[in-house]
């Protein structure tokens, strides 16, 4: 059907008057400014997305630690009840989790369908603003959650420590390690599907058998030093350090993890960030 | 603020071609933060040239725009990715204020070139200043003072309109009352007025696309890279961001269009490429281009009905034949009417020659994918 009045002509816009230049953007407001768009983007589903990662390490924590640590009379690390000694495993393993998602699922989907980088990478933004942003997200996160399921804990009677007033700091670390590693993994996958493998066969062995279930002393001998070169170790042991003391820890120069986690959390982001600056090619 | 490039250079007025190369030394500031001093820079500079050499003549608006300081300068820009040479040696010249825009089948590099030029996107060789700036190497100077369009439209499809002209403003270190004024002004010049709050998803194609152009406008940005911006639009849309562009164009602002609609380039630009496999293969103003390659009319008819009618062609005539379809290109356009009435040819009609036929002459008419 045709319309009963002429159509309006097209009307000629005016344009605004420039504003007065301003200097380009530096390193700190660019790379908060990535930072403070996931910011936004996440929090408006805040409550949907915060869920499965608050609430699955606390599942896990009364289905086996209260659940299963009834049954347990043994003491570990120098006079742990079980739950207490599996606390230090389950705020690892969160802050793990909240950042390899966001680091592998998250930044492929920006990657590779929402193209978010593609429209970052428009503005005065470069390559390595845009993840260096996302690596202090996922640090941010990390920091959150982990802080999230200490308060629960605490909550319980599972903190024994004042360190604990840490565990943020020690979530972020833990977080950014881990997204360097997941940005690492990203940089290389093409399908989204290829990330089962990095989360069943990576991820998971490395939070089981690092010291969360059960100390890394009673595996066997060989596996005993693989366990403890891993990073996850060091990740579990700094937060045992922060909850119990530093009377419970497993090995007695476990003192010196939180450095270690520092040290791989540097390279790995280093690496992760350098890795994904290539993937999002020139 | 020192924002225009100062150049000393030695002009030589009869050189016929749009490069001169720098005699001495090249200075120029901006925003007092950066300088430089650079000897002997082949430079595409226009100074010494005549002031309409890249001008559509009728145009009035751009009496009083600077045409000896350029904004975009490319020389034998090379791309290439893995075995594929997206752009083989391209060298071209966007005076500041203008507009040009860059014409190619799909896959002839323009998304490259325009990539490369707004600092996205790293050339593997050749000389390329952007507004005075070398764009990888200061590609936070430079892209800041670009506004991009790009053919994905991308937003963040979870946050309103506001929330994503924002954003947007804080990547540029923008943010503030007068920022979100100046987000007001750009929604109503794009007519998007009012719609603040709409979630991104419920914005229609065409207002997706103008929200794009009020984006990048957010920047006040000096050159403004459009890459495809009306693929897919109804006419109207069309119209409207054409009215928006011509008023950007008119206050002085570059822009590199890059589109595979004739129509468009013909309508909006003063200067036209033509790309193709990676070359720039023709450049000219529209109408240069169309006297340079083709005679000024064209007769195009339906071979089918009469083939036999090419067996007696016009003296001096240019013939091609594609598909089913015969044109006859001839300057005169009376001897064409003649020759189609002579031979009775229904299906004929004859037209000026068009920047089409030029981009299909130069181009080919057979698809290259």
């Amino acid at each position: 059907m045709f319309p009963a009045s002429p159509p309006a002509p097209i009307k000629v816009p005016t344009l605004p008057p420039r504003s007065a230049p301003t200097q380009p953007p530096g390193l700190a407001r660019r790379v908060s400014a990535v930072w403070y768009r996931h910011f936004l983007v996440y929090s408006k589903y805040f409550m949907a997305n915060a869920t499965p990662a608050v609430l699955e390490p606390i599942l896990l924590m009364l289905a086996v630690g209260l659940g299963v640590g009834r049954y347990i009379d043994r003491q570990f690390n120098n006079g742990l009840d079980y739950p207490s000694f599996m606390a230090a495993g389950i705020l690892g393993s969160t802050s793990l989790y909240t950042a390899a998602f966001e680091a592998s699922y998250g930044t492929f989907i920006r990657y590779m369908y929402q193209k978010t980088y593609a429209g970052m990478i428009a503005t005065p933004l470069t390559r390595r603003d845009i993840f260096l942003g996302e690596l202090l997200w996922c640090g941010t996160k990390g920091a959150l959650f982990s802080s999230m399921v200490g308060v629960v804990l605490c909550a319980c009677g599972l903190v024994h420590s004042p360190w604990a007033v840490l565990i943020p700091l020690a979530g972020f670390v833990t977080a950014c390690a881990f997204a360097g590693m997941s940005f690492v993994v990203t940089s290389f996958v093409s399908s989204i599907n290829h990330f089962q493998y990095f989360f069943t066969a990576v991820l998971t062995p490395l939070t089981f058998f690092s010291g969360m279930m059960f100390p890394v002393q009673d595996l066997p001998q060989g596996l005993k030093y693989v366990a403890i070169a891993l990073p996850m170790f060091h990740v579990n042991e700094t937060f045992r350090l922060l909850v119990s003391g530093p009377q419970h820890l497993s090995v007695p120069w476990a003192w010196a993890c939180p450095f270690v986690l520092c040290v791989l959390a540097v390279t790995l982001g280093i690496a992760g960030v350098l890795r994904m600056e290539g993937k999002l090619n020139a | 603020m020192a924002k225009a490039a100062q150049f000393k250079i030695r002009a030589n007025p009869s050189l016929k071609s749009s490069r001169l190369v720098l005699d001495g030394q090249c200075n120029f500031k901006w925003n007092q933060r950066h300088s430089w001093s650079c000897d002997s820079i082949a430079s595409n500079l226009l100074e010494g040239l005549p002031s309409d050499h890249f001008m559509k003549p009728q145009d009035d608006t751009l009496r009083g725009t600077d045409t000896a300081s350029v904004a975009v300068s490319c020389t034998q820009v090379v791309k290439r990715f893995g075995a594929l040479t997206a752009l083989d040696g391209v060298s071209l010249t966007i005076p500041r204020g203008t507009c040009y825009a860059l014409l190619g089948p799909n896959g002839a590099g323009k998304t490259t070139l325009a990539r490369i030029i707004s600092a996205i996107s790293r050339p593997d060789a050749g000389h390329l200043e952007v507004l005075g700036l070398d764009p990888w190497h200061l590609q936070t100077e430079v892209k800041s003072r670009i506004g991009n369009v790009m053919q994905d439209e991308v937003f963040d499809e979870d946050l309103n309109v506001q929330r994503n002209l924002e954003i947007h403003g804080l990547f540029f270190g923008l943010s503030g009352t007068a920022f979100r004024e100046k987000i007001r002004a750009m929604l109503a010049f794009v007519q998007l007025d009012g719609r603040e709050k709409m979630p991104i998803q419920a914005l229609s194609g065409g207002m997706r696309r103008r929200l794009m152009i009020a984006r990048a406008l957010l920047n006040d940005p000096d050159l403004l890279v459009l890459d495809e911006p009306t693929t897919g639009l109804d006419p109207q849309v069309r119209h409207s961001l054409w009215a928006a562009l011509r008023t950007l164009r008119n206050h002085g602002i570059t822009v590199l269009l890059t589109t595979h609609y004739i129509e468009e380039a013909a309508h909006l630009a003063q200067r036209v490429g033509i790309l193709h496999k990676g070359k720039l293969i023709a450049e000219d103003t529209p109408e240069g281009l169309i006297g340079t390659h083709l005679p000024a009319h064209v007769c195009e008819f339906d071979l089918q009905e009469k083939l036999a009618a090419l067996d007696h062609p016009l003296p001096g005539a240019v013939i091609e034949k594609h598909g089913d379809r015969g044109f006859l290109f001839l300057n005169a356009a009376e001897v064409l009417q003649r020759w189609v009435s002579e031979h009775g040819l229904r299906s004929a009609q004859v037209r000026h020659a068009s920047l089409e036929d030029v981009f299909l002459k130069l181009t080919g008419r057979t698809l290259e994918e």
